[in-house]
């Protein structure tokens, strides 16, 4: 029989189990994720000294020392000189002379290596495109929340109706349609309004006043984040609606309304805070892959972020790139799950004693 | 409050006013939107053609390619060659200046030849340096350059050799030097490079050959030609230097605008590849050599020919806007393509007349034919780059056409890495849809048919015929350009004769500009280039 002493104790002790247990799951994947990320583009055929260069004229020196420059000249791990084709090598080789050695030490210091393409550090390639998605897909998840929020409680308190039935038909057609395909003819619309479909920013504006400049990326910024908002808009929405629905048919708002409480106190205090937890965890979950940008918008309007330097790193074989890209990526999808595993177990107490 | 809302309103107003605003600027800005982007601006790195054009624009060299195919001197004044053809004398003019106000003297051309040729990780600047046993400046700002052996194409050895300023580039690892700087002598200097997003390049006024008569010009990326077509169409650039044939009518029927279709600066070459590598042949380390019989024949390849009806073709890849190929040199290679030659008319009596002649009859009435010998059916495989976007549609019509004439065909595309094992120097095919990019010399093309070239793997089809490969050796070496000519004509007809490859179609350049905004450019010659220097030097803005 354990002390009483114990009982209050125990909840804290539970949530920091729970806690560690999160992180070092997370933790673990990430490993896996390096680990697979190393080994996944060296089983892939092809010679990545060749793969930015596609010419028969190359020469086996050139070759070389591409090879030495990119330090594919070093074994693969110990008893591994290469793994496409398999090539065994010595075993008893300084482990911090290969290239699996080389590239975590790199990652721990922050480098991805040198892009096969673009002959300048990925990590430096990648920092700029980073910013400009977070841009570009922030202010399209804050507006797709946002909106999809306020229809969705607008959907689900005016539960058939035909405000309900317009707001549930558009967003399952939102929802539904081609990223890529809206995105097209949001295009050919936008500019023919004399909106801009290319680019950040007008080429050759660093000059210009801030202000100027800020309205220049604001009027390139619209149509891909209309096409983004639209896109998340549909989801958030149906999800909302249907999450609330839920709620509302429960015992306690009926107690509530008996109460005598007016419809904004029902929600405000009594149903969104319940019908909220779905949401949030798809939210977390497409925070996650926003790194990875919306690789279709971005290549629609020429976006300069991450979306397109995947899209041109898998043109081009240029593995450093993506092999950076997919890491940033992992990263960010761990942390995001991480952070809705620890929000939903402050907003539901469930969660935590499981 | 008050305070709050007042600042509100004035920064709404100035904001608005910002928007209203505009571009401050006043300047000739001409505004050309491309589907790619330079990967480097150290020129001996590079690897993409949108890289070349910015040097064509930022740097100068001895010669000018000239857009039918011809040089002419732009760096040096004379050039002057001693009677055994290895010694050339090039006096530099005196007038030339670097971006930054540094002379451009013979000191700087030499010590650009030797970067390109003395650094190991340039892929193929150093190619261009094969023949130079030295280069030296001479006090009296001459270059003169001793080569191994007399070749007959100096000019297009010394084109892309673009002069760097050596009090730049001599304290830099040539490699590494990312070069973002970019000073050059050229007619345009660097002014912002973004990559991925754009190039800003401003007028050099003081060029001491051609000026350009526009302040700026802007190459900005569209990642996707739908974008590129719309955005010449809405006057967001002026011109575009690409786009899909299957807008051509739609932009055609545009106003205040010209769509242009012209063989490519650079030559580029679509080929139906026959392996025809010999047992005798077949490379001893890395050949496989599983290809049919049946090509080894040259009725077969013959048949082949008549049965491709390239018009068809060109009308469903390009929408009419192509030219059909004879070999693998492209009309793109202006005075070296022999225009003479008359191509296998599209004939399917012919054809099957042909194979049945030689006795590929079909002997078990399934519609494919088989081998005289009754052991295999002309089964052929057919391979070609997942990569390609032409490739697919290529495929399915050649297997619609040959069967027209008992042919069968497996398509399958392939992985390019695993393509290019499979091709050579293995010959483990029968047939691939592949292509070639040129220099502006026929020499690299010429080449790859030699016999030399089949253990190398720049040989694609095996082919193997000595008198073709002698005057291969001959054409390298004549110093008369007529007489060279005249050699790589015949060599053509001797390859159009042998059927070593059926040509469907040589890949057109389509580009397009607006007629409201500049006015001037260069759209007669053989060759297509609107963003090539010799464009945008002379246009002007439309009054």
């Amino acid at each position: 029989m354990p002390p009483p002493i114990f009982l209050n104790k125990e909840p804290m002790l539970n949530r920091y189990r729970f806690l560690l247990k999160k992180i070092g799951w997370s933790i673990l994947t990430i490993i896996f994720v390096i680990i697979l990320n190393f080994f996944l583009f060296r089983v892939l055929p092809g010679d990545p000294a060749r793969a930015g260069v596609h010419d028969p004229r190359l020469d086996r020196e050139t070759i070389e020392a591409l090879r030495v420059r990119y330090g594919l000249d070093k074994p693969v791990i110990n008893c591994f000189e290469s793994l496409n084709p398999i090539k065994l090598g010595s075993c008893w080789i300084n482990p911090a002379d290969t290239q699996f050695f080389i590239y975590v030490r790199n990652l721990l210091l922050g480098e991805f290596g040198t892009s096969y393409a673009y002959k300048i550090p990925v990590a430096n390639m990648l920092v700029g495109r980073l910013w400009n998605t977070l841009l570009l897909i922030g202010v399209g998840q804050v507006l797709a929340i946002v909106l999809g929020v306020i229809l969705g409680i607008l959907a689900a308190w005016k539960a058939r109706t035909a405000i309900d039935y317009t707001a549930l038909l558009s967003s399952l057609l939102a929802w539904s349609l081609p990223t890529f395909w809206l995105g097209i003819i949001l295009l050919f619309w936008g500019s023919s309004h004399g909106l801009p479909i290319g680019g950040k920013a007008t080429a050759g504006t660093s000059s210009w006043p801030l202000m100027q400049q800020g309205v220049d990326i604001l009027r390139h910024m619209f149509l891909p984040t209309l096409t983004y908002t639209i896109i998340f808009l549909g989801e958030y929405m149906l999800i909302m609606r249907s999450s609330l629905l839920e709620v509302l048919s429960e015992d306690y708002i009926l107690t509530a309304k008996a109460k005598g409480l007016n419809t904004f106190q029902i929600l405000k205090d009594h149903a969104l805070k319940n019908a909220m937890l779905p949401l949030v965890t798809v939210i977390a979950i497409n925070l996650g892959f926003t790194v990875a940008g919306a690789v279709q918008i971005e290549t629609v309007f020429s976006w300069p972020g991450l979306g397109g330097a995947i899209f041109n790193a898998v043109g081009q074989r240029d593995f450093p790139v993506l092999q950076g890209v997919f890491f940033l990526v992992a990263i960010s999808v761990i942390f995001a799950n991480l952070v809705a595993d620890l929000m939903y177990s402050y907003l539901d107490p469930r969660v935590r004693s499981e | 409050m008050y305070v709050r809302k007042v600042f509100a309103i004035a920064l709404l107003l100035s904001l608005f006013a910002a928007a209203c605003g505009g571009a401050p600027a006043e300047n000739a800005v001409v505004r050309i939107g491309w589907a790619g982007s330079p990967d480097t601006l150290n020129p001996g790195m590079a690897v993409l053609a949108e890289a070349y054009t910015i040097y064509e624009l930022v740097y100068d060299s001895i010669y000018d390619l000239n857009l039918d195919g011809t040089f002419s001197l732009s760096l040096a004044e004379s050039a002057e060659v001693s009677d055994d053809h290895l010694v050339w004398t090039f006096k530099i003019r005196d007038d030339v200046v670097f971006h930054d106000g540094q002379p451009l003297t013979a000191e700087d051309i030499a010590f650009s030849i030797g970067l390109y040729q003395n650094t190991e990780d340039y892929p193929w600047m150093g190619d261009y340096t094969d023949y130079f046993a030295s280069y030296e400046a001479t006090e009296n700002n001459e270059l003169v350059i001793t080569l191994t052996d007399p070749i007959p194409n100096i000019e297009s050895q010394l084109v892309f050799l673009y002069v760097l300023p050596k009090h730049i580039w001599e304290s830099e690892d040539p490699a590494e030097f990312t070069n973002l700087e970019m000073i050059g002598s050229g007619p345009f200097k660097m002014v912002e490079y973004s990559q991925g997003e754009f190039v800003h390049l401003a007028a050099n006024k003081d060029h001491f050959a051609t000026p350009p008569k526009v302040d700026e010009v802007v190459f900005q990326t569209f990642e996707n030609l739908d974008a590129l077509v719309q955005a010449v169409k809405t006057g967001q650039v002026d011109m575009i230097t690409e786009m899909p044939a299957t807008a051509v009518a739609a932009l055609q029927a545009e106003e205040n605008m010209e769509v242009i279709v012209g063989a490519p600066f650079a030559p580029v070459v679509t080929d139906i590849i026959f392996n025809q590598c010999l047992p005798e042949n077949c490379p001893a380390e890395d050949g496989i050599c599983t290809g049919h019989p049946a090509l080894l024949d040259r009725n077969v390849r013959l048949a082949l020919a008549h049965a491709t009806d390239k018009q068809k073709i060109i009308d469903v890849i390009f929408l009419g806007s192509a030219s059909p190929g004879t070999t693998l040199i492209p009309d793109g290679l202006g005075v070296w393509y022999n225009d003479s030659l008359t191509d296998y008319a599209y004939d399917l009596t012919l054809a099957n007349q042909i194979l049945d002649d030689a006795g590929y009859l079909d002997t078990d009435s399934d519609g494919v034919r088989e081998m005289p010998d009754g052991s295999l059916p002309l089964t052929f495989r057919v391979n070609w780059p997942s990569d390609s976007v032409d490739g697919p549609r290529l495929a399915e019509l050649l297997s619609e056409l040959w069967s027209d004439v008992g042919v069968d065909l497996e398509l399958q595309a392939m992985d390019p890495d695993t393509l290019t094992s499979a091709c050579c120097p293995a010959f483990d095919f029968d047939i691939i849809l592949w292509g070639w990019g040129s220099d502006p010399d026929p020499s690299l093309l010429l080449s790859v048919m030699t016999t030399e070239e089949i253990p190398t793997g720049s040989s694609e089809t095996g082919y193997s015929n000595p008198t073709y490969d002698a005057l291969y050796v001959q054409q390298g070496t004549e110093p008369d350009f007529e007489t060279r000519k005249d050699l790589v004509w015949q060599m053509q007809e001797i390859v159009h004769e042998d059927v070593v490859y059926v040509i469907p179609y040589y890949d057109p350049s389509i580009q397009a500009y607006r007629t409201d905004r500049f006015t001037g450019w260069v759209i007669d010659q053989p060759k297509l280039e609107l963003s090539d220097p010799t464009s945008l030097v002379v246009i002007e803005p439309v009054e």
